[in-house]
């Protein structure tokens, strides 16, 4: 994790800071913040979302339209059995109770107080169940609001989420794309030599195989003219094994078509290859001298080694087994310095089974 | 020479920022000159209710006068005057009103100082936005030294401040970036100022081991001292913190120390300690491995320069431009505005000791060369000195307010969009104060 150059005093903050939003830029690419989420909300939604549908500022909409909730002023519906008598003058009333009893001469009024004292109950706990209920249906009205805008927020969240995921999937993509074509390289530089009856008549010095030994890239029995390249590995294996195999593929050419990764009467050590030596066994003899040869060739004005091997020009061979095995690993990968300096001006030449051929 | 120090609360109990730097200030002083002490009976800043003695007392050896509030605060009626004010277009005759409504309504001591402000030679006046510096700057404009410990909020584009911040003989800030915030504000760039600060009484020997055991903390922690309160940023610091214990294989846990207002988290790697004393604070602060300002208006975090003190890095909130700005000046703390910001840079300083090693002494130098004390006093007998010999500033004066018909005319703009069209500070040269 964070691993800053701070090793005195003299600290900078603000470099310090710089270092940390590069860092978390590399994390998570575009870093926004909740501002310019919410601007990027409102932008996306003006232009991408239905206008009638849902709305970018739906809480402020809400906010603005929705007044804050006041309880109602429920009105007095009280009926008593006096309140058809009732009056602020006293005389008028005492007039009213006296002509009470004639007044009930006409028509009984207790039923009608009775049935307004009643409704007037009702009037009152239905307005105060009405108003409990609209103040209920505010407060869900302002979730409800507050969900809608937390989700559109949250869905432009995650779309930028979505966006950065896609190029970083894209990325990925286009890395694996250059590895798998860069394995594909390696594999297709790794040529093997046609048995060749005249080099064969040339080395008279090279001792018969002691015993076989294993050859990634060996080329099958039947396969005469080209070469099939080998089962792809995985890139780093695909190195690991081009350097293992870069001393043993031009012998391997010189193998037999009868038994396939032998080399045909030479040993299977890496010609000039001071690592791939031990594994292989001693050099054998002859070998030492091709290899002088070889460097004499590069050092000689940059012909190539199979050139002065006789390989591909000299013999008429259609051979060019010192190129492939040099180009078969970066330069970098190979221990043999002094070649290195060759191997690009004859890479691109050994780039693909075409290049079996002779070059020149 | 004798000084009144005028302040909205004073006493031994009240911990609030500006209250502390008056009782600072005045002690402090008081081994210069005679120094006196003019407040309110309030001890709550909510409410102003009169809870303290009229009268005349000694706290710590300095001499402290009383006078009643005349009403309480009323909640309602000031959230009401605040919205009036800093959402709308209002009059001068609002902004009165929500002065009065924010309190601490003092009429008395505003009479104090009219009637016997030639007894001293200079007065300090703590926070410009209380009833008793509005009203007693202009009371005694002559005498008048303003301690504004402004924050960036809308109470600074209330009109009515401006000519007062123009009109007093000084003004000692507490940042560069207040100092500029209000220069933009009022243009009072030709009065005498000087970014002071406040120093702080650290101990010497703070004791981890004793925190440690004493609470049975053993994991490295991150602190938070202060009021826990959505306002100072804790809500933030919540959401934020808890995303670095999901998402970061981080040890830190999170400590917090003071009185809640909020509910804190139930996490084990959040711990609420509730109010220490100092000891136990200044403890807590020398074992922390960083302390956390989540805090969006500061215009001077003191627990920031104890922190500095005691040699321990800050992670700041980038979004106050005052602890931005003395992040990078001290170059002993980091900040964040993201959360992504929030968790890169505390686990740097988790795992780069180098880093908060080196916060930490920056720190430590910073708060020695600014906000020592000797520093602090020597700058403002400075100060004094300066405007004893400047005969030009002591004619300042503050304009009278306007007749009745042009205070109630409504063509003010709202405080808020005075406060929106100020510049944002831009931190002065490292090294400074």
């Amino acid at each position: 994790m964070p691993d800053f150059n701070v090793r005195s005093d003299s600290v900078n903050v603000e470099q310090i800071m710089e270092q940390i939003r590069a860092r978390i830029r590399d994390k998570r690419g575009v870093d926004y913040t909740e501002q310019q989420l919410r601007e990027m909300a409102a932008v996306k939604l003006e232009k991408f979302l239905d206008p009638r549908g849902v709305r970018s500022d739906l809480l402020e909409q809400f906010k603005r339209h929705q007044p804050a909730y006041e309880p109602p002023v429920l009105p007095s519906f009280t009926f008593e059995d006096t309140t058809i008598y009732e009056t602020p003058r006293g005389l008028l009333r005492t007039i009213r109770k006296l002509l009470n009893p004639i007044l009930k001469l006409f028509f009984n009024p207790n039923p009608i107080i009775h049935v307004l004292h009643t409704q007037a109950d009702l009037n009152a706990v239905n307005l105060l169940r009405e108003a409990a209920r609209e103040k209920q249906r505010m407060e869900i009205d302002a979730l409800y609001y507050e969900v809608i805008h937390n989700l559109v927020f949250e869905m432009t969240r995650l779309g930028i989420d979505t966006k950065n995921v896609k190029m970083r999937v894209e990325s990925i993509a286009s890395r694996l794309e250059f590895n798998e074509r860069r394995a594909r390289a390696l594999e297709s530089v790794v040529a093997y030599r046609e048995p060749d009856e005249s080099e064969g008549e040339r080395r008279p010095e090279a001792p018969p195989v002691q015993a076989p030994r294993p050859q990634p890239f060996s080329r099958p029995q039947n396969n005469q003219g080209g070469w099939t390249p080998p089962p792809a590995p995985q890139p780093a294996q695909a190195v690991g094994e081009s350097i293992a195999t870069s001393g043993s593929v031009p012998y391997s050419g010189a193998s037999t078509p009868g038994t396939p990764g032998i080399p045909g009467g030479q040993p299977a050590s890496g010609a000039g290859q001071p690592g791939s030596q031990g594994p292989q066994g001693p050099e054998g003899p002859g070998q030492r001298s091709r290899r002088r040869r070889r460097r004499r060739g590069r050092r000689g004005g940059g012909a190539p080694a199979a050139v002065v091997m006789g390989a591909p020009g000299s013999t008429g061979s259609t051979e060019t087994a010192p190129q492939s095995a040099d180009a078969a690993f970066p330069a970098e990968a190979r221990s043999d310095a002094p070649a290195a300096s060759n191997e690009p001006e004859r890479a691109p030449e050994s780039s693909g089974p075409d290049n079996d051929t002779d070059p020149q | 020479m004798k000084l009144a120090v005028v302040v909205q609360r004073y006493g031994k109990a009240i911990n609030g920022g500006a209250e502390l730097h008056a009782r600072y200030i005045a002690e402090h002083l008081a081994k210069h000159a005679e120094v006196e002490v003019l407040t309110t009976c309030a001890s709550d800043y909510v409410t102003w209710r009169n809870e303290l003695t009229p009268g005349v007392e000694q706290v710590n050896g300095v001499t402290v006068r009383r006078f009643r509030v005349k009403h309480e605060r009323d909640p309602r009626v000031f959230g009401q005057r605040s919205v009036r004010v800093f959402d709308h277009a209002h009059s001068l005759a609002d902004e009165l009103a929500w002065l009065d409504a924010e309190g601490p309504a003092s009429p008395a001591l505003i009479a104090h100082l009219q009637k016997h402000g030639e007894r001293y030679d200079y007065c300090f006046f703590f926070s410009y936005r209380y009833y008793h510096a509005y009203h007693g700057a202009r009371a005694v404009p002559a005498r008048a030294i303003l301690v504004p410990t402004a924050e960036r909020d809308a109470a600074i584009g209330v009109s009515i401040f401006a000519p007062v911040l123009r009109g007093v003989r000084a003004l000692m800030y507490n940042s560069h970036e207040e100092r500029a915030m209000i220069n933009a504000a009022s243009g009072n760039e030709d009065v005498p100022g000087v970014v002071v600060g406040i120093g702080s009484d650290v101990p010497q020997n703070p004791q981890p081991a004793r925190f440690r055991q004493k609470f049975g903390i053993r994991d490295p922690f991150a602190i938070y001292v202060g009021r826990i309160d959505e306002n100072k940023g804790c809500k933030e610091l919540f959401e934020f913190f808890s995303g670095y214990l999901r998402d970061t294989p981080g040890r830190m846990s999170l400590v917090l120390v003071g009185h809640s207002l909020l509910d804190v988290p139930s996490h084990p790697r959040i711990k609420h300690l509730g109010f220490l004393d100092d000891t136990d604070k200044f403890d807590a602060m020398a074992t922390a491995d960083v302390l956390i300002m989540p805090s969006y208006f500061e215009s001077l975090s003191m627990v920031a320069l104890e922190a500095w003190a005691l040699g321990r890095p800050v992670l700041a909130n980038a979004k106050c431009d005052v602890l931005k700005g003395q992040c990078i000046r001290s170059n002993a703390g980091l900040y964040y505005e993201t959360y992504a910001e929030f968790t890169e840079s505390l686990v740097a300083i988790e795992r780069n000791r180098w880093l908060s090693g080196a916060l930490g002494r920056n720190g430590r130098q910073f708060f020695r060369e600014h906000y020592d004390w000797s520093v602090i006093e020597r700058k403002y007998l400075e100060m004094l000195d300066r405007l004893s010999k400047d005969t030009k500033s002591a004619a300042r004066t503050i304009p009278p307010l306007p007749g009745w018909f042009a205070r109630r005319k409504a063509d003010l703009p709202p405080a808020a969009e005075v406060l929106a069209g100020l510049p944002t500070a831009r931190s002065p040269a490292k090294g400074r104060a």
